[in-house]
């Protein structure tokens, strides 16, 4: 089993569909995946610890590396910590990135 | 000699410079994202580093958490859900209740409000509700082997070719909200038709060791025989896996064909929560297609569409 506690907030689903009205196989289906897969992973960290004081940092990513996969314990210190709905910025946030990477991919 | 119809060097050529120019975007954005997230936060870059961590490979870190039975927070803090199916079935018996209401309220009872990976413990008990309430002997694992989560969500999944040449011109479509046909092969090539009929797609691709146990698995989950229950509305059908994905980002964790997902919830049926187990069939008797012990004894209950 593999989980991340941020799964439940990122929908890609144009990117997706993109991919799979593209990819000639799976093997080139799931590298693209994985691509998309690494630049959400950036992404996501990147966007919590730019909200997060720095003084926190540390505990966030020993909690993390404790617990990848606890969306409720993870979501609800990072709400706690920053004072804010976490949740629903990053969700908005990857509605931006896909928008993004869209446009990008017709240019 | 032959020659290609006019038109077709272009169409492929076209294919193969798109496919090419998305993966280099995707790598190019890759990379970006990587640089910038080590310049702006060095000290976290460093705590992953010295624990040998990747940011790009997370997930096979969180898989192995998991596996190592390191389940820590919310999952231990929550009381596993256990039932005793007894009671409600003797009583559906007795005063004609639909079986499919009972079944609901038993699926209610043993599942978390949310779909997330189950405990063990929630897992025996719905092994005991499949078998006992719709008759289809199940196992969450299998000869050692488990999904990558059994209660999730499944979305709607394309056709997939039965054969080179394959296309919505010689295969009917199921509505008309038909997914149309994948372009590629499934992840076990061409696929027979009675398989793609009643065909799921589930997350091999994540699975923390499916890299390190081929060609085992890979063969272990080929056209493996599934059980998808709809929790919303109990419909059950038997579907056996012909490709992986659906990828982490989409929101989903299973896919359904065409067939599956219009028995599951109708036409417009194109994602919903689900529950997914193995079939315990090693003498290959249980047919794919739907589960109808729903179908006698509940004429009130026909919750086909959601």
């Amino acid at each position: 089993m593999s989980k991340l506690f941020f799964d439940h907030l990122i929908v890609l689903s144009e990117v997706d569909r993109k991919i799979k009205s593209l990819a000639k196989s799976q093997e080139e289906k799931e590298e693209l995946w994985g691509l998309i897969d690494e630049i959400v992973h950036h992404r996501v960290f990147d966007l919590i610890l730019g909200k997060l004081p720095k003084e926190k940092h540390i505990e966030f990513m020993e909690m993390f590396h404790k617990c990848p996969n606890d969306e409720v314990y993870i979501m609800s210190y990072l709400e706690k910590a920053t004072g804010e709905n976490l949740g629903d910025y990053i969700k908005e946030e990857f509605k931006k990135f896909e928008k993004e990477i869209l446009s990008e991919l017709e240019t | 000699m032959a020659h290609d119809p006019p038109g077709t060097t272009y169409k492929i050529n076209k294919g193969k410079i798109d496919t090419e120019f998305l993966r280099n975007k995707l790598k190019l954005k890759s990379l970006e994202a990587k640089r910038s997230f080590q310049e702006k936060y060095p000290h976290a870059h460093k705590f992953l580093a010295d624990r040998g961590v990747d940011l790009a490979k997370i997930r096979q870190h969180s898989a192995k958490v998991i596996s190592a039975g390191a389940l820590t927070g919310t999952l231990l803090l929550s009381p596993p859900v256990g039932i005793d199916i007894r009671a409600p079935l003797e009583i559906s018996k007795n005063v004609d209740k639909p079986l499919q209401e009972t079944f609901l309220g038993l699926l209610k009872s043993a599942l978390p409000e949310k779909a997330r990976p189950l405990l063990r413990t929630e897992e025996k008990s719905l092994e005991q509700v499949f078998q006992e309430v719709i008759g289809v002997k199940t196992k969450a694992t299998l000869e050692g082997e488990h999904l990558n989560t059994t209660y999730g969500y499944i979305g709607a999944e394309q056709h997939l070719k039965r054969f080179a040449g394959d296309s919505m011109g010689v295969h009917p479509a199921v509505s008309e909200d038909d997914e149309g046909m994948a372009p590629g092969r499934g992840a076990w090539g061409y696929v027979p038709g009675d398989v793609e009929k009643w065909y799921a797609v589930v997350q091999t691709l994540y699975l923390p060791d499916w890299s390190i146990r081929q060609p085992y698995l890979r063969d272990w989950y080929k056209y493996r025989k599934v059980l998808i229950v709809n929790t919303k509305n109990g419909n059950a059908v038997v579907a056996a896996i012909a490709d992986a994905g659906p990828a982490a980002w989409t929101g989903k964790h299973f896919g359904g064909g065409p067939e599956v997902m219009n028995y599951l919830g109708g036409p417009r049926y194109k994602k919903g929560p689900v529950v997914v187990f193995f079939v315990d069939d090693p003498e290959n008797k249980v047919p794919l297609g739907p589960v109808e012990y729903n179908k006698v004894n509940v004429p009130i209950l026909a919750l086909r569409q959601v």
